[in-house]
């Protein structure tokens, strides 16, 4: 399922980028450029498991990574935006007992992650071609995939040994205010407001025990950039 | 043209994100094989890991840590608690899952890190099927208590402990535990001591070794298990330094000849249908049906009752086991048309009284009898008939009042009954064997659970062995001698149990088993320090 919406993105992306256009500030076509600053508003459920004493639970580090788009004009309010950010580093904190008999457990790393999370999002844009200052906001949906998930030292120490990392793919709204000021026939600047769902489950595999956290992410993003339009 | 760009620029990127791979950390190798001592998930998981302070400071806050310190000494190391699954073989050959607890000593010491010696610790009876030695963190399980013991007698001092939890508990599927069943329980603690040792290998601390000292011991069926251990190993040509068999029913036989003859033993509703359970699983041949042994009251079920996810006080409560009623107190007669059988037969079915027995022997014993109760007259006549028709000689010689020594200790030369027979197979006495490295046999003769003779009897029969020093006897109970080592530990025990005494009456000599446990350890320990 979320292999077809992710392929269905893809294709719609490619599809717009090669009707025809509506000539929108010096093309249909913008590229845009930026840095993603992420907040995590995550919420977990306690880690539970065998032989997990209560109270255990995570924290996620912000992180800021680069923006990429492709947004297509498909009139003058509406448009298509396909955004990704270079999948940053995510480093997750244990949260509860200072220690787990005398191994750190509270403010230490004990896993990262990397994610790729690209968005598509109908945006309205307010006001028309010859305004410079133009408001938009938007909805659409998100796909977020981890990558490269590792347990650190000091999450092997709380977890008993060598532990396995498992966080399926989510798929999820997304919606989006923002601004774009025109610099020039062909320049943009963009500055947007972004909050996404999303959901998935931690499994943490120790010696062929299951360790698991329900985890809700909503991340909060802020972006700046800046876009060329063909 | 640059609509093409942009199409190529997109597709480029997407492949290129899509090309951050998705690895991981990598985990434990799980094995393949089911051969005997195969280490199932390797590395083993630990599940928890205290310094010597905090280890210290965790037994100060429970009720009976500050005592346990101050026998077990200040801890000197940091112990890290594994736990890890591995093969062996249940009673009929057949490959069965296990698991038990390997604790290493950590900290920077000379005593801590290394080349350590390893402990193979087996633990007593427990009716609990969820018992898990290793399980360190949960103070709700029931094996939480013995465990803290051992780490601080043991490990906290500088010695890897292994600890199985044998079949028939925590992850194992047999259904039923084989207590008291010598050899397939020693074939676990050996099957335990290589998983261990391969565990060892891959621990948090790789600086830790076996330093191939090997010491054996337990308590209560723990000490007959380690003692069978021993037995197994000697025959299989493994090295064993030294053992420490504590307060154990080695002499099988005649410890149960003495209960059906009335000396009702503290926890007897709870041994008997583990071992009439674990012997017609091995043997076949205690019974057709449940009711030829038992009452009718308890029969139906108890060859499945125990052990048990449910506590023993909610068995008791619920009527699926009598508390203390052996047998029925309406004492019953033989008949067996022999008229010095009959005679000898009927003096001991009756129930005891003081005397010949002390006041509080008798007490005890009385304990023993009631309404309902547990094993049926027909078959506790059977058993004392056949008793008495075949005499085990170390209890014949002990009812008469004789003096033990090794030419009055022999098994009974046969017998008709079928939980006899498997007493007697499962008899320490049994095999001819003897000890051919040091041994201490420890225990108390006020233990109202598993007496005294037990070790008394092995001791007879070892004579040779304790006059040239192999095997020792240590009775916490005896008169301290001057310059012993262990005189201490007696004088501790022993003040202890009097202010048990003083505090709950009489009575509170039914927990002297218990209370002797981590006394014995300490012995333990101490032999094994002076072990050339």
């Amino acid at each position: 399922m979320q292999k077809k919406i992710m392929t269905l993105a893809v294709g719609t992306a490619l599809a717009l980028a090669t009707t025809g256009a509506f000539a929108d500030d010096g093309g249909a076509n913008t590229v845009r450029l930026g840095v993603y600053f992420v907040h995590f508003d995550a919420n977990a459920t306690d880690i539970t498991g065998p032989y997990v004493p209560p109270g255990l639970n995570v924290h996620l580090n912000n992180v800021e990574t680069l923006y990429l788009a492709y947004v297509r004009t498909l009139s003058t309010h509406f448009n298509a935006e396909l955004a990704v950010g270079y999948p940053p580093l995510t480093k997750t904190e244990g949260r509860g007992p200072a220690t787990l008999g005398s191994v750190r457990y509270n403010g230490q790393v004990i896993s990262t992650a990397r994610w790729l999370s690209p968005s598509l999002v109908i945006n309205y844009v307010f006001g028309d071609e010859n305004t410079r200052l133009r408001p938009y906001v938007g909805v659409g949906v998100n796909y977020t995939k981890f990558l490269a998930r590792q347990s650190t030292a000091a999450g092997n120490a709380a977890s008993g040994g060598p532990t396995s990392i498992s966080l399926p793919s989510s798929v999820g709204p997304t919606a989006t205010a923002g601004l774009a000021y025109e610099l020039a026939e062909h320049w943009h600047l963009y500055a947007s407001y972004s909050v996404a769902r999303v959901n998935s489950k931690l499994t943490a595999t120790t010696a062929g025990l299951v360790r698991t956290s329900n985890i809700h992410f909503w991340p909060n993003t802020l972006v700046v950039s800046a876009g060329y339009s063909f | 043209m640059l609509r093409n760009i942009g199409v190529l620029w997109v597709a480029a990127a997407t492949l290129g994100l899509a090309a951050c791979g998705g690895t991981n950390s990598p985990t434990g190798k799980v094995a393949s094989s089911n051969q005997r001592g195969t280490l199932i998930d390797n590395p083993a998981l630990r599940i928890a890991s205290v310094n010597a302070s905090d280890f210290a400071a965790q037994l100060k806050a429970t009720a009976s840590g500050p005592q346990l310190l101050q026998l077990a000494g200040t801890p000197a190391c940091g112990v890290d608690f594994y736990y890890f699954k591995y093969w062996t073989v249940g009673p009929d050959n057949s490959a069965q899952m296990a698991s038990g607890s390997l604790m290493v000593p950590t900290g920077s010491g000379t005593q801590c890190t290394g080349p350590r010696p390893i402990v193979l610790y087996a633990h007593g009876t427990t009716t609990d099927s969820a018992y898990n030695i290793a399980n360190i963190s949960d103070t709700t399980n029931s094996a939480n208590s013995e465990a803290a013991t051992i780490a601080a007698v043991f490990a906290a001092q500088g010695y890897i402990v292994v600890a199985p939890n044998y079949l028939g508990y925590d992850i194992s599927t047999l259904g039923y535990h084989p207590y008291l069943n010598g050899s397939e329980n020693a074939m676990v603690m050996i099957d335990a001591l290589t998983a261990a040792r391969a565990a060892l290998l891959t621990t948090f601390t790789p600086n830790t070794s076996d330093n191939a000292k090997l010491y054996i011991t337990g308590y209560s069926e723990g000490g007959y298990v380690a003692m069978a251990t021993v037995k197994a190993m000697q025959a299989g040509g493994d090295p064993v330094t030294a053992s420490a068999p504590a307060s154990g029913p080695y002499a099988l036989e005649a410890f149960g000849d003495a209960i059906f003859f009335g000396q009702v033993n503290i926890g007897s509703t709870i041994f008997g249908p583990l071992a009439t359970t674990s012997y017609q699983h091995a043997y076949s041949n205690v019974y057709s049906q449940t009711s030829d042994v038992y009452s009718s009251t308890f029969a139906s079920g108890i060859d499945t009752l125990l052990p048990s996810a449910t506590p023993i006080g909610t068995l008791f409560q619920s009527g699926k086991l009598p508390q203390t009623s052996f047998f029925d107190s309406t004492t019953p007669t033989s008949s067996t048309g022999i008229g010095a059988v009959d005679a000898a037969a009927d003096q001991l079915l009756a129930i005891p009284t003081s005397p010949p027995y002390s006041a509080s022997q008798a007490a005890l014993f009385d304990l023993g009898f009631g309404n309902p109760y547990l094993v049926n007259n027909t078959y506790r006549v059977a058993y004392v008939d056949d008793a008495v028709i075949n005499g085990d000689e170390a209890e014949m010689t002990l009812i008469g009042g004789g003096t033990l020594n090794s030419g009055n200790v022999a098994l009974a030369a046969t017998s008709m009954i079928g939980l006899r027979k498997d007493l007697a197979m499962n008899d320490m006495r049994s095999g001819g064997w003897s000890p051919q490295e040091p041994m201490l046999m420890c225990g108390g003769d006020q233990d109202p659970t598993v007496y005294f003779q037990n070790a008394q009897i092995m001791a007879a029969l070892w004579t040779p062995f304790v006059t040239g020093g192999l095997v020792s006897v240590l009775d916490l109970n005896g008169a301290p001698q001057a310059g012993s080592p262990f005189a201490p530990l007696q004088v501790a025990l022993q003040q202890t149990e009097a202010q048990l005494i003083a505090a709950g009456g009489p009575s509170a000599v039914a927990s002297f088993h218990a209370t002797e446990a981590p006394f014995c350890l300490v012995a333990a320990r101490g032999f094994f320090a002076v072990v050339p």
